[in-house]
């Protein structure tokens, strides 16, 4: 679906790599509400997988001081405008982003939706930048699930859900940097559970 | 606030960092330290082979999952899971990482590059010290393991080189002297009608006999050690030890249960097995100058116990290993006594009751002692015993043995008595049978010599064998014991009870294990039976009618179960009361035994009542 929009993808198209000789950005971002066309980004946060491992030293966790209406969201990320005016310009922001993004995986627990907030905003800024390549771990989890049984729930498909299969620990959901850790783990727990990490490409897991 | 490239801090980590030691108890500071600096894995079976192996190296910080540590030899050194370490003794030592691991669930780990491991190593000296430590123990786990394996097995016949040497008493000693050139042994035992009389030594010949001037051509009897200590074939190694070291013996006769000599075991027999740690924990026992010394000694005594366990085959030795331990902190403490303060005014033995007496011992258990002095004691004599039963007792607590909460030790005065005084306790007992006089019934009644005058103890268990004959006092025995019943339902459902924090779990010792003593001891008591180990009283129930051979035999059976099974919740600790499981963390396979297990307590119990209470209840 994102492939014919995105055709930059082929031309890194180094897919057929080992995954753990490629470094990945977990992301996760809170928003305002599900459309990118009228919703905002709340905070963005990341954090790094370098040869198979999470490097928590470089997790970054970024609130955009410039939403102009967080309406009900707050519900859900606590996030008010007092927190919010210690936060960053969105254009510093994205910039950051886009200069973690380079060369390297972007990975997020239901990709087209982060995705789209993030390419919308870099429409906007002009940045041209793209991840070589997007991995979605709520996707992974799909596919795995079907397999063994076809009929699905949606809940199971929740990060929090997609994480107890994998014995991996509670964490404070709905802020980004927790869940954007989780997401990271997740994915270390799905790639490990293929089998032998050496030798596992990365086009299995697009 | 305002940088971009701000770092961040994972609170979940970092909470979960800070609960854990060492962490705990430094500075929040070190816990971010970690975090800002760790990185995170998750290991699977399929990953395994690739931990450890990195080209840098790591403290590992175990977050979820369980994984078991392997050495070379694929021992399993230790098992792993969340907020264990593993990976620090190459960190200190700059070795190169010699175990393995291996996956038994999958999980993530925490993990910190030796820069890290470094820093806060320089920073806090509290967090040197717990790593330090832990790899001592580490160490001395694997060296016990190692040296330990196989020990307990090793019967004393095992052990004896060659067959007996003997002689009549009326061989002369320049016979004895020929006997022990040609055979090449430097001890004989003197026999008469095939039953061991006495043991001449090497030491023997040169002390008696040279450096006293003494004819040759006397008989040898003349200098033998008459009544000498003696072992049977299959006893253990540890019990000739514990004997050889407590009486300063070189020497001892190994006997058949007739009491037919077979041969000797001698101390240098023994030096080849010097390496097994136990014995030379035992060792520097008696041989402590200290209180200190023992002390220190004493705090070796959990690492030793620990690393034991997952050796040795019979799961009661690990009991009488630990009893055997806190005789021998008794023997030295008295003597270190005795030193300071002069010689006892009269006779006196020290005894003990409960677990101790029935050499089923945990790291767990109080004190329960007493001293038996002489009947002819007078009242200014006492003030000596009071003092002596007030330093053991204290100095037991600082070698980590519990104090007693219900005051069963010799610093209490109801706790030191003549022969005749503790007969008189224990009579009073059991004529008047309430509930606090039948609990006093189930820890005295269980009780053991450990050192001292012994025919101070023969006499009170002579006494207490003719008194303890009553209908009435069984009758009660058996209605008390009826009254602790299983943790099963009606429907073959166990009955949990629930902690403060609402974890449910079952209480193995008292609700199973102590029952089972409880029925044990009462036909033991039955039938005269003057052991206090359980297992040895089922064993000598054999030889009675008073229990069938099958019942016995399950509850023999029973009893290693259940206590096989408290020890390992000891040793793992799934943060519940001690002596307590939580079943859901058993196999099926060991719920249905453990619920076939408290069944067949059940019975027992029954029988019991039926038997000595008529069915009165």
């Amino acid at each position: 679906m994102m492939r014919w929009k995105l055709p930059w993808f082929f031309k890194h198209g180094a897919a057929k790599g080992l995954w753990i000789e490629r470094e990945f950005v977990v992301l996760d971002l809170e928003l305002t509400g599900l459309d990118s066309a009228q919703h905002e980004i709340v905070s963005v946060a990341w954090v790094i997988i370098k040869r198979g491992k999470i490097v928590l030293s470089q997790s970054r966790y970024m609130l955009n001081r410039g939403v102009e209406c967080l309406d009900q969201s707050p519900i859900f990320h606590g996030i008010d405008d007092v927190q919010l005016e210690a936060g960053h310009d969105i254009d510093d922001i994205m910039h950051a982003l886009a200069k973690v993004l380079e060369g390297r995986v972007l990975v997020c627990h239901n990709t087209p939706l982060d995705w789209s907030f993030i390419h919308a905003s870099f429409l906007a800024m002009g940045i041209t930048t793209r991840p070589t390549h997007m991995i979605d771990t709520l996707k992974i989890e799909k596919s795995k699930l079907l397999r063994q049984h076809p009929q699905l729930i949606q809940d199971h498909l929740r990060l929090p859900a997609c994480r107890a299969r994998y014995g991996l620990p509670d964490y404070q959901s709905h802020h980004a940097l927790s869940d954007a850790l989780a997401t990271a783990e997740l994915l270390l727990a799905q790639v490990n559970h293929l089998g032998a990490q050496k030798h596992i490409k990365l086009n299995a897991l697009l | 606030m305002t940088q971009t490239g701000m770092t961040v801090e994972h609170q979940d980590v970092l909470g979960f960092v800070s609960k854990q030691s060492p962490f705990n108890a430094l500075p929040i500071a070190s816990a971010h330290y970690f975090v800002n600096h760790a990185e995170v894995i998750y290991l699977t079976v399929h990953n395994q082979a690739d931990a450890l192996q990195d080209e840098e190296k790591y403290l590992y910080l175990v977050r979820t999952g369980i994984f078991d540590l392997v050495d070379t030899t694929g021992e399993v050194v230790t098992r792993l899971s969340s907020g264990d370490y593993f990976g620090y003794p190459s960190l200190l030592t700059g070795e190169e990482i010699k175990n393995r691991l291996e996956v038994q669930s999958p999980g993530l780990i925490l993990i910190l590059p030796q820069a890290g491991f470094d820093f806060l190593r320089h920073e806090y000296k509290l967090f040197e010290q717990h790593f330090v430590r832990a790899h001592k123990k580490r160490l001395l786990s694997s060296h016990y393991q190692e040296r330990g394996k196989g020990w307990s097995e090793r019967k004393i016949s095992k052990l004896m080189t060659k067959s007996a040497v003997v002689l009549e008493p009326t061989a002369s000693i320049v016979e004895a002297a020929q006997v022990m050139q040609s055979e090449g042994v430097s001890s004989v035992m003197i026999t008469e009608g095939g039953q061991l009389h006495g043991v001449v030594t090497d030491r023997d010949l040169r002390n008696r006999v040279l450096a006293s001037e003494l004819d040759p051509a006397m008989p040898v009897a003349s200098i033998m050690t008459p009544e000498p200590k003696f072992i049977f074939e299959n006893n253990r190694v540890f019990s000739a030890l514990h004997l050889m070291l407590k009486h300063n013996i070189h020497h001892l006769p190994v006997l058949n249960e007739a009491r037919v000599p077979l041969g000797m075991v001698t101390s240098t027999d023994l030096l080849r097995l010097q390496n097994s740690n136990p014995v030379q924990l035992i060792g520097q026992l008696y041989k402590a100058s200290s209180a200190q010394e023992l002390q220190l000694l004493a705090k070796e005594i959990p690492v030793l116990l620990r690393s034991f366990s997952n050796t040795v085959e019979d799961i009661s030795f690990v009991g009488a290993l630990l009893s055997g331990l806190t005789d021998a902190l008794m023997s030295r403490l008295t003597e270190l006594f005795i030193k300071q303060h002069g010689d006892a005014p009269c006779a006196f033995s020290w005894i003990c009751f409960g677990s101790q007496a029935r050499e089923e011992q945990t790291l767990d258990s109080d004190q329960d002692n007493g001293l038996i002095l002489a009947n002819d004691i007078s009242p200014a004599e006492r003030a000596y015993f009071a003092s002596l039963g007030e330093f053991v007792t204290h100095q037991l607590v600082a070698c980590g043995i519990r104090a007693c909460p219900g005051n069963i030790m010799a610093s209490n005065e109801l706790c030191r008595g003549t022969v005749d005084e503790w007969a008189a306790r224990f009579y009073g007992w059991m004529m008047s049978p309430t509930p606090q006089a039948m609990l006093n019934c189930k820890i005295f009644f269980d009780h053991r010599y450990i050192c001292g005058e012994q025919s101070l103890y023969q006499k009170l268990t002579t006494q207490l064998s003719e008194i303890s004959r009553k209908e009435l006092f069984f009758a009660a025995m058996a209605t008390d014991i009826s009254t602790n019943s299983v943790p099963i339902g009606l429907f073959q459902q166990f009955k949990l009870q629930r902690s403060k924090d609402k974890s449910k779990y079952l209480d193995l010792k008292t609700r199973g294990i102590a029952i089972i003593n409880d029925l044990v001891r009462i036909y033991a008591l039955k039938c005269g039976i003057n052991q206090a180990n359980t297992q040895a009283r089922l064993k000598a129930l054999k030889a009675h009618t008073q229990l069938n051979k099958s019942d016995i035999y399950n509850l023999q059976d029973c009893w290693r179960f259940l206590t096989q099974l408290r020890l390992r919740s000891q040793i793992e600790q799934h943060q519940l009361p001690a002596n307590c499981i939580n079943p859901e963390t058993l196999s099926s396979l060991e719920r249905h035994q453990l619920k076939e297990a408290f069944h067949l307590i059940k019975q027992a119990q029954q029988a019991c009542v039926f038997k000595f209470a008529r069915g009165s209840l």
